[in-house]
């Protein structure tokens, strides 16, 4: 990118420069600078820094391999990111009247947290105390029916968080009810292959069986949206989560091949859901580096020859795990930074938190508060004008490289493991940086404003804006149970025992699960029924694992 | 000490495990119970011999689930278990897991040293207490 000679010159005058910083530094007693992640920081970043970058080939423009500067030629010029807050609360009267609440306000994308996590009904002893308060609770179709109410299906794009096939399958079944063929729908969910499943084919592997669903029937639908927002939320490091998510990414795109399936088809939809954190320059270079790191890793390793198939999309919720309890506003200024590095970083869709959120589920004042964050960034503060205007700085490029690097070789490390361990280690990983984090803290070698430092806030009510959280309404489970014997109550019950054996027979057959699970939230089976026919089937237990709820 | 360490659901698990690493490293004997409900809590304090029942409750609301564990505890003669509760506790909530015996709330914000420090403060009190019945 540079001529080599004026690289050199600057790289001499450069080593100057640091030996008298470094004097410097020393004498006034400041440590070595490092990233939130631990990534050694210079003071100062020069062409030298980044003066072994080939534009071309490592950088290149938006829209084209490797997809470094962001996905789309125009950035945001000619396509907003979505405005995708995650709402969840109560059962699906409360959650739909809050979406479509934010709807009217700008919201344009639907996403629902709670669908199908618990595996057990609203009337089981698991549900008591559970009903309504981490998210919406769905028994059956009819839950999903009320939820999608007055919601355009073929304007606004569906993300399923959680990767419950029946909730999968309810969706599903709402859009054949509203004549949408599933070649039609636009929509994201979370997914991505875990160890399991016998032979290549991975038969019984639920994670697989909705790529493949997806890849033969529903073209428009991003069949993985592959989370290591949460795994990063749980502590991991940013080359941490870059590395788990090409990691995840791979390692379903393999498993979708070992189906029969069509790598640049598949790998055309795969699409990532990653975090926001502190660390500003940290994290616009992350997403960076990904995008660079993922588009080499699907041309090089899958042989994918269109580019797009090569381009990572991503959707964004900014980080929880740096919200504090203490002085609860203080979250409004970190969840709007954390939003600006996602908009800098080239997010094709975004949820950010809400200050309250730490509290309990937001109430409707602080999640329209997170949807007008979005709204300012994207309309006030003139960074949407410009493709990756980032790009070029000579320490976001030195930092792209530095994560790219990190991550890479992580990576390998992963790769080269037996594939239940690489899952294992990544947990692993993940749950020491957690407990370094808190170590950090406790230690004030990372201050959080409001918790380690600056802890005094004034006791007198009348010089801070009063906070009343949301309060947990017991009453949500039992008007949850009434829409669950309703549903029972009105279901034809020959249908319903038909579609239950089916489903049974299915999975003991190993058979793709998802057709005949479409047939059985029709026959409004409830998702409790559905997760003991499939115990009794396999003979096992169902456990849920972290991030993949009900499959 | 020994503690058993618990949690409501297997979602969002950083500070369980966290929790679990630091009051290790404190010295203290940790069992990690998993996801359980409440009356299966109950049960395997007893099996385990638990000084102290650590209860994450991240999803669910607070005072259901220790209401149950009361419950549960108290009908297996167990009562004298000291509970401690962990997570998102609602302000509303604080008084009525007082009120239910919980022993101590740790919210976001406690550090390593007072959970530890807490966890043996509540256990001493309940030696204590067991010492002093006649």
């Amino acid at each position: 990118m540079y001529d080599p000679k004026v690289i050199a010159d600057i790289a001499r005058a450069q080593a100057a420069y640091e030996s008298r910083v470094r004097e410097i530094l020393a004498e006034a007693g400041v440590p070595a600078a490092s990233t939130q992640s631990g990534l050694p920081l210079k003071t100062l970043y020069t062409p030298a820094d980044v003066g072994d970058l080939d534009y071309r080939r490592d950088l290149g423009f938006p829209g084209e391999l490797p997809f470094t500067r962001g996905v789309q030629p125009t950035g945001y010029q000619t396509k907003e990111w979505t405005r995708r807050q995650v709402v969840g609360l109560g059962t699906a009267e409360e959650t739909n009247a809050r979406l479509r609440y934010l709807m009217s306000q700008g919201q344009t994308g639907f996403s629902v947290c709670g669908m199908g996590y618990a595996n057990y009904d609203s009337d089981s002893e698991h549900a008591l105390g559970f009903v309504g308060r981490g998210g919406v609770w769905i028994d059956t179709l009819a839950d999903i029916e009320t939820l999608l109410d007055g919601i355009d299906m073929r304007a606004v794009t569906v993300n399923q968080i959680g990767s419950s096939i029946p909730v999968f399958a309810m969706i599903l079944a709402v859009a054949e009810a509203r004549g949408i063929a599933p070649g039609e729908l636009r929509g994201t969910i979370q997914n991505w292959a875990e160890p399991g499943g016998e032979g290549p084919a991975r038969r019984g592997n639920g994670s697989v069986d909705i790529l493949e669903y997806c890849a033969r029937h529903m073209p428009r639908w991003n069949s993985a949206s592959v989370s290591v927002r949460n795994t990063r939320d749980q502590g991991c490091t940013a080359p941490q989560e870059v590395a788990f998510g090409c990691f995840l990414g791979a390692y379903s795109l393999a498993a979708a091949v070992g189906r029969g399936l069509d790598a640049e088809r598949v790998a055309a939809r795969l699409s990532f859901f990653l975090s926001a954190e502190n660390d500003f320059l940290e994290e616009v270079a992350k997403y960076r580096a990904m995008r660079r790191l993922w588009a080499r890793l699907v041309r090089e390793r899958f042989g994918v020859t269109d580019s797009r198939s090569c381009a990572l999309r991503f959707h964004v919720q900014t980080s929880a795990i740096n919200l504090s309890r203490q002085q609860p506003l203080n979250n409004i200024v970190r969840s709007a930074l954390h939003a600006l590095a996602a908009a800098l970083g080239g997010a094709q869709s975004m949820s950010v938190n809400s200050f309250d959120e730490v509290l309990a589920t937001p109430t409707r004042a602080a999640a329209t508060l997170s949807l007008r964050t979005q709204q300012i960034i994207a309309f006030e503060s003139g960074v949407t004008r410009v493709v990756d205007p980032l790009g070029g700085s000579f320490c976001v490029e030195a930092l792209t490289g530095q994560i790219e690097e990190a991550a890479a070789s992580l990576l390998g490390k992963l790769e080269a493991l037996p594939d239940r361990d690489a899952f294992d280690f990544m947990e692993e990983l993940t749950r020491d940086e957690a407990y370094r984090r808190q170590q950090a803290i406790d230690r004030g070698h990372v201050k959080v404003v409001g918790v380690n430092c600056f802890t005094d806030w004034p006791d007198d009510d009348t010089d801070q804006p009063r906070i009343e959280p949301l309060r947990y309404d017991p009453g949500w489970r039992d008007k949850q149970i009434r829409r669950l014997e309703d549903a029972r109550r009105r279901r034809d019950p020959a249908r319903a025992s038909l579609a239950l054996v089916r489903l049974e027979g299915a999975y003991r057959a190993r058979e793709n699960i998802v057709s005949p699970m479409i047939e059985a939230v029709k026959a409004y089976l409830s998702i409790g029924e559905i997760a003991r026919a499939r115990e009794a089937a396999l003979s096992e237990s169902f456990r849920p694992t972290t991030w993949n709820f009900g499959r | 000490m020994r503690v058993l360490l618990v949690q409501d659901s297997t979602g969002h698990s950083t500070g369980y495990h966290v929790v679990a690493r630091a009051l290790r490293d404190a010295g203290i004997e940790v069992v990690l119970g998993g996801a359980l409900l409440p009356r299966e809590i109950a049960r395997l304090a007893g099996e385990e011999g638990a000084d102290a029942i650590g209860y994450r409750i991240m999803d669910a609301a607070p005072a259901i689930l220790v209401a149950r564990l009361a419950e549960a505890l108290a009908a297996a003669g167990l009562a004298d278990i000291p509970v401690v509760v962990g997570g998102i506790v609602p302000q509303e909530d604080l008084g009525r897991l007082a009120a239910l015996g919980v022993a101590c709330v740790f919210q976001p914000g406690a550090t390593f040293a007072q959970i530890a420090d807490g966890f043996r403060e509540v256990g001493a009190a309940a030696a204590s207490r067991r010492a002093s019945m006649p």
